[in-house]
């Protein structure tokens, strides 16, 4: 029998990692950092295969909670961890690029926190997914959002990196203090910081003569901030003007670990806060509208403004404001009669698995390359598959699955969740996500006719460690995996064995 | 039967792709060598299907379980797929064949086989789908792959364009095609072709929805096998290699469609509507294509349109409700269209790519074998009576003719159309005397290249006998067959379609052969030749005008505002969007705001 | 005049649109930081004026909110070291902190 605690022994594990990390860093004469990478890619691989021993039962009552380990929230601390680790190979396929824009009196020096600093944030991202009090969700959500701050500015002689980090330091702010005044309110009327303690007393105070009853618009009005909050976060329009910029501008590890990490915890936190609400009858129509609109504009804005970009970095965050657009039409087909969440938190969590596979692997491609032409633009990918085959095939690979080719996992991440939008007859999301699936594919492939279509502007091979290349041809290998047996990933979440959806025959006659 | 054997024919091609464009690439010798090896065999496990019984129990396996949505990784195999898979596995295999010679001096030969195995993975995908999910898949899947194959010489820009306007222009048809599976999907809550089968006709669908149904899958058929109005891509697909335009442009993939339809025919007769809807679209791309054909001079597009417009004659049959007939003419269909393709590809890659028909000529002497086999596989598919065209177009006429009159004749106008641009294409090509340098040298290929001609040759003249093509249909579908047959009418629709075939060929023989043996001819000198000029400018200016109608809606509606339009619409608003983006931290800031007032009002005031 | 919730709820509230009218419309990066801070505070405000106001039913109030306001201090102050540090750094290299200077990232 594990300790009740068993779970929260993973954060431990991956703060005292940091620390240490840190402690090093500080008290070692500089030189080669990559050690510090490579030590926590075995670490975190370790916690990760742990993850899969932990209890889901942490000993307390949920209602006095602070944090829970339910499956989903295993789920996600999974997701968190390979995201890092996935991330820390990138960091070190980036580390030339690194070293040259930062100050330092001898090669390598100052690098050190570049790899200390994402498992912290990994340690946040943990604590968001198991978050059930808004003390938690707060403190590990700031606990990301403050150090990416550092790691977007992490390049501190170019300009771009600054920039980035400005932009991102203000907007990021920004949202923050919506986030607070949002929990203000919500504590304000409900007089509770607890989730389930929230669910709890929520239905009494809106019956007939309770305390809020013929006030919904004031729950409202702080649900809203706090959408707005989590909508700056997983970049849905129309908060997610920072993106592009900060995409482009960050060093390509950190936009990697952004656009999963970052978009992963806030889905899941976002998911947890809308569980409180999404059941009470007189809230839920008008969240879930707005959750469509919401939805609509960010399908409609990342998958169009993302044709004519011809860099890739900044392709790919527009892609992943699309990407989010479809994660929010899951969001947006919650069943309210439903009583659970189980057909989205199944799809968002089978999809973000799919889209963390698929983008980290284009990311990953994207940084051994860049590093070789000396630019991402997608002209700097011509010919790729005459000068590295492999790694153009890996590329091949994410974006064919980015754009949702059967077998792939992006593609059943698309089919989960335009299945639960037919289920709830939500015509007008399915047809928006349909037509910019539709656009999704001609700037894809738009990069892959430009890998094996083009003339390459240079000669010279491009190499890439063993580590890249297993961590490559691993990524490809999932992708295909989980596209083509989906259920062996589905059993790890919550089922939706028990609320089955019929779609109900169209009428005829 | 064995269950493995499917698994084997479809998984095969996959295979052997996956290991030539993993490894083999930079051993273009190995690449050739697997990738023949895997078509061949795959000919022979089709074969082996072909005789063994039907299986007893769904070959599948579960995929995608949802609770309201069942999607099998599962392969149907019946007298359909069966003869489809002959069709598929030797057209194929004999084009691997022949390809070998063809691309001997390609640079990137690996690259080339790798495709044309994934292709074949793609079609046989098609071919044994039990459900419309897989179909789609694959479906798709033949469209990257054509893609790659037609764009295989990416570094002319035609090539380029001709791939993405393929593309481009299927995806509209496979738009309607999806949005008709989700429709079928919906009311009947499956998409395995059986169970829909068994389940759709106690499901007491109202007509509307079912035409509806039916039309928006026909449009996949109607992208894939170039109907009008989606047919533009097909004649500049021909940028692709010859062989290539034999096995996708010929043979299987454009024939895809019509399978399709064929697969679904038990829905189709649910839906009158629909029926003749495919069947005037279907006649109307016969005559249409044909006369486009009449006044090309590239070889390769005469033949293309030539497709086009049997491939109109097979949607046609369609919709009289005649599936096996459409079947019975793609499967004859396919060799001598193949043939035409292969012996086209061999006098240009005898003349160094020299495609226009008009700088050949005299050819019959030089190259003696290609000349037999291309006679054969032209007279098949103009209708000369006995060969095997002549049986398969007589049973699409012979249903139009119990069904439809208007249909009947233009379907015998198209007849006649084919016989007179067939014959100008043959005459100029073949007899006379040589136009040009390049014809002059003309040579028979080696054996690699003959040893398919012959063989299709052969297959041109004998598939379409009764007593083989029947039995090769399997019992089911020369069952309708022989309902067709004794339905009446027999034999003036076989003596109108033979006069069709002398009278069309006749005129071309008449124009072309004399026109062209002396090409400075001064025409008031010789009188006889007036009766001639007045019937060519008859004709010519009928056509001109006709074809040059037809080129104008293609070029300016169907191509530049259906298929340019609408990508340079989606195109237009992503690069204002985009606009939205100024850089500036504050307006960011701001639109933040304004974003943030927007849903507080949606959300708490309104 | 007795002060209540209601007064102090304004008062975050005016404190809230200070800050964000702050972060629209001045141009140093400095002052639009400081003002995203008020923000913040004002947000503290009101949750330890709801804190005090909405007793439970044994006469105390909900102190997770009020241990809430210490966090909120901590990490802002957290997030101005950081943020600091970062315009310290854009100021280097640029020698400015005027928010119009940076828009090299756009499109």
């Amino acid at each position: 029998m594990p300790a009740p605690l068993a779970p929260l022994t993973l954060e431990i594990v991956v703060l005292l990692l940091g620390i240490v990390l840190l402690g090093f860093e500080s008290f070692s004469k500089g030189g080669d950092r990559g050690w510090m990478a490579r030590w926590s890619v075995a670490i975190l691989s370790v916690v990760f295969a742990w993850s899969f021993f932990t209890t889901g039962d942490t000993g307390v009552d949920p209602s006095h909670a602070f944090y829970c380990a339910d499956p989903l929230a295993l789920f996600f601390k999974r997701i968190a961890l390979l995201t890092t680790i996935i991330v820390m190979v990138i960091s070190l396929e980036f580390r030339p690029v690194l070293e040259k824009f930062i100050p330092g009196i001898q090669p390598g020096s100052g690098t050190g926190e570049f790899f200390a600093l994402p498992v912290f944030t990994c340690a946040g991202l943990m604590f968001m997914a198991s978050a059930v009090d808004f003390l938690l969700i707060f403190v590990a959500l700031e606990l990301v959002t403050i150090s990416f701050y550092v790691l977007v500015a992490y390049m501190r002689r170019q300009n771009a990196s600054l920039e980035a980090g400005v932009k991102y330091l203000i907007l990021g702010a920004l949202s923050t203090g919506f986030l607070v005044y949002g929990i203000t309110w919500i504590f304000g009327l409900t007089g509770e910081t607890n989730l389930a303690r929230i669910t709890q007393v929520l239905p009494s105070l809106l019956a007939e003569g309770g305390r809020l009853h013929g006030s919904e618009s004031a729950l409202l009005f702080a649900l809203m901030l706090l959408l707005i909050a989590l909508g700056f976060k997983v970049a849905a329009a129309p908060l997610q003007f920072w993106v592009p910029d900060v995409y482009q501008g960050a060093p390509t590890p950190v936009t990697a670990f952004l656009s999963v990490g970052s978009k992963a915890a806030g889905f899941i936190v976002l998911a947890r806060v809308l569980q409180t609400v999404v059941f009470l009858p007189s809230i839920a129509p008008k969240v879930l509208s707005v959750l469509g609109l919401l939805a609509v504009l960010t399908l409609l804005y990342g998958n169009l403004a993302a044709l004519p970009q011809d860099n890739l970095k900044r392709m790919l965050a527009y892609s992943s404001i699309g990407h989010a657009g479809y994660l929010l039409v899951a969001f947006a087909s919650i069943d309210p009669a439903a009583g659970n969440l189980y057909r989205t938190q199944t799809a968002i969590g089978f999809y973000l698995f799919g889209y963390l596979l698929m983008t980290l692997l284009s990311f990953l491609v994207m940084t051994v390359v860049s590093r070789h032409s000396r630019g991402d633009d997608i002209v700097h990918f011509n010919g790729l598959s005459k000068r590295s085959p492999f790694l153009a095939f890996g590329m091949l690979i994410a974006m064919l699955s980015l754009a949702g080719i059967p077998f792939t996992a992006g593609f059943y991440g698309k089919l989960l969740v335009f299945s639960t939008a037919i289920a709830r007859q939500n015509f007008l999301l399915v047809s928006v996500g349909i037509i910019t699936v539709a656009a999704g594919f001609y700037f894809y492939l738009k990069v892959v006719s430009a890998m094996y279509w083009k003339e390459p502007t240079e000669d010279q091979p491009v190499t890439a460690s063993g580590l890249t290349k297993f961590t490559v041809a691993a990524l490809c290998t999932a992708i295909f995996y989980f596209g083509i047996f989906p259920q062996s990933l589905l059993s790890m979440l919550p089922s939706d064995k028990a609320a089955p959806v019929a779609v109900s025959p169209a009428p005829h006659k | 039967m064995d269950p493995h054997l499917p698994w084997f024919v479809l998984l095969n091609p996959l295979l052997t792709a996956a290991l030539i464009h993993l490894a083999l690439r930079r051993a273009p010798a190995a690449a050739t060598g697997l990738s023949v090896l895997s078509a061949v065999l795959g000919l022979i496990t089709a074969i082996g299907i072909w005789f063994s019984g039907t299986p007893s129990a769904p070959i599948e396996i579960s995929w995608i379980q949802l609770a309201s949505l069942r999607i099998p990784i599962g392969l149907l195999v019946d007298p359909l797929s069966k003869v489809m898979l002959l069709v598929v596995t030797g057209v194929g295999a004999l084009v691997h064949i022949y390809s070998t010679v063809y691309m001997a001096k390609d640079e990137s030969k690996g690259r080339f086989f790798g495709n044309l195995s994934l292709f074949m993975f793609s079609m046989l995908g098609i071919v044994l789908a039990n459900n419309f999910a897989m179909m789609f898949i694959f479906w798709e899947l033949v469209g990257v792959s054509s893609y790659l194959l037609i764009g295989h010489w990416f570094t002319r820009d035609s090539a380029a364009a001709a791939a993405n306007k393929a593309f481009l222009t299927n995806r509209i048809g496979d738009f309607g095609f999806m949005l008709g599976i989700l429709l079928l999907w919906s009311a009947s809550g499956t998409v395995v072709f059986p169970e829909l089968a068994a389940k759709i006709g106690s499901l007491n669908l109202s007509a509307g929805f079912l035409t509806a149904a039916v039309l928006l899958v026909f449009c996949g058929a109607v992208g894939k096998s170039a109907q009008l109005p989606l047919h533009v891509w097909l004649p500049d697909a021909m940028e692709g290699p010859t062989p290539v335009s034999a096995l996708i442009h010929a043979a299987t993939m454009v024939a895809a469609g019509v399978y399709m339809l064929a697969r679904i025919s038990f829905l189709i007769t649910l839906s009158p509507a629909a029926q003749s809807v495919i069947a005037w679209i279907g006649i109307l791309t016969a005559v249409f294509a044909a006369l486009l054909a009449t006044q090309q001079d590239d070889i390769k597009r005469i033949l293309a349109y030539s497709t086009l417009s049997q491939l109109g004659y097979m949607v046609s049959a369609i919709g009289l409700a005649a599936p096996g007939a459409a079947m019975f003419h793609l499967f004859t269909h396919a060799f001598f269209k193949a043939l035409l393709f292969l012996g086209a590809g061999a006098i240009i890659h005898a003349l160094h790519h020299e495609q226009n028909i008009w700088k050949m000529g005299g050819l019959a002497k030089s190259m003696r074998l290609t000349f037999l086999t291309f006679a054969l596989g032209y007279l098949a598919l103009i209708g000369c009576p006995g060969l095997s065209g002549f049986f398969s177009k007589d049973l699409i006429l012979l249903a139009a003719w119990q069904q439809s009159k208007p249909v009947f004749a233009l379907g015998l106008f198209t007849a006649l159309l084919t016989a007179f641009y067939m014959t100008r294409l043959f005459v100029v090509v073949f007899l006379g005397q040589p136009r040009s340098a390049a014809a002059e040298h003309g040579h028979d290929g080696p054996v690699a290249m003959t040893a398919p001609l012959t063989l299709l040759a052969l297959l041109s003249v004998v598939a379409g006998w009764p007593f083989i093509g029947h039995t090769l249909m399997g019992h089911d579908l020369a069952e309708g067959l022989h309902k067709i047959h004794a339905g009446g009418g027999a034999e003036t629709v076989m003596s109108l379609a033979t006069a069709a075939f002398f009278v069309g060929g006749a005129i071309a023989l008449a124009l072309y052969s004399k026109a062209k043996r002396d090409p400075l001819r001064i025409a008031p000198l010789q009188n006889k030749f007036y009766i001639d000029e007045i019937y060519a400018a008859f004709i010519s200016a009928t056509q001109d005008l006709l074809a040059s109608v037809s080129n104008w809606i293609d070029r300016w509606i169907l191509d530049g505002m259906l298929v340019r339009g609408l990508s340079g619409a989606t195109w237009g608003t992503g690069f204002l969007l985009r606009f939205l983006q100024f850089g500036n931290l504050q307006a960011y800031a701001f639109l933040f705001g304004l974003g943030v007032v927007v849903l507080i009002y949606l959300m708490a005031l309104r | 005049m007795s002060v209540t919730l209601n007064h102090y709820l304004l008062a975050s509230g005016l404190l809230f649109a200070i800050g964000f009218s702050g972060v629209l419309l001045r141009r140093n990066i400095l002052t639009i930081f400081m003002c995203l801070e008020l923000m913040l505070n004002a947000a503290n405000l009101s949750l330890v004026a709801f804190s005090r106001f909405n007793l439970g039913p044994d006469g105390l109030p909900n102190y997770n909110a009020q241990i809430l306001v210490f966090f909120i201090i901590t990490v802002a102050a957290a997030e101005v070291a950081v943020g600091l540090a970062i315009i310290v750094a854009l100021y280097r290299a640029r020698q400015t902190t005027h928010v119009e200077d940076i828009n090299s990232l756009k499109f």
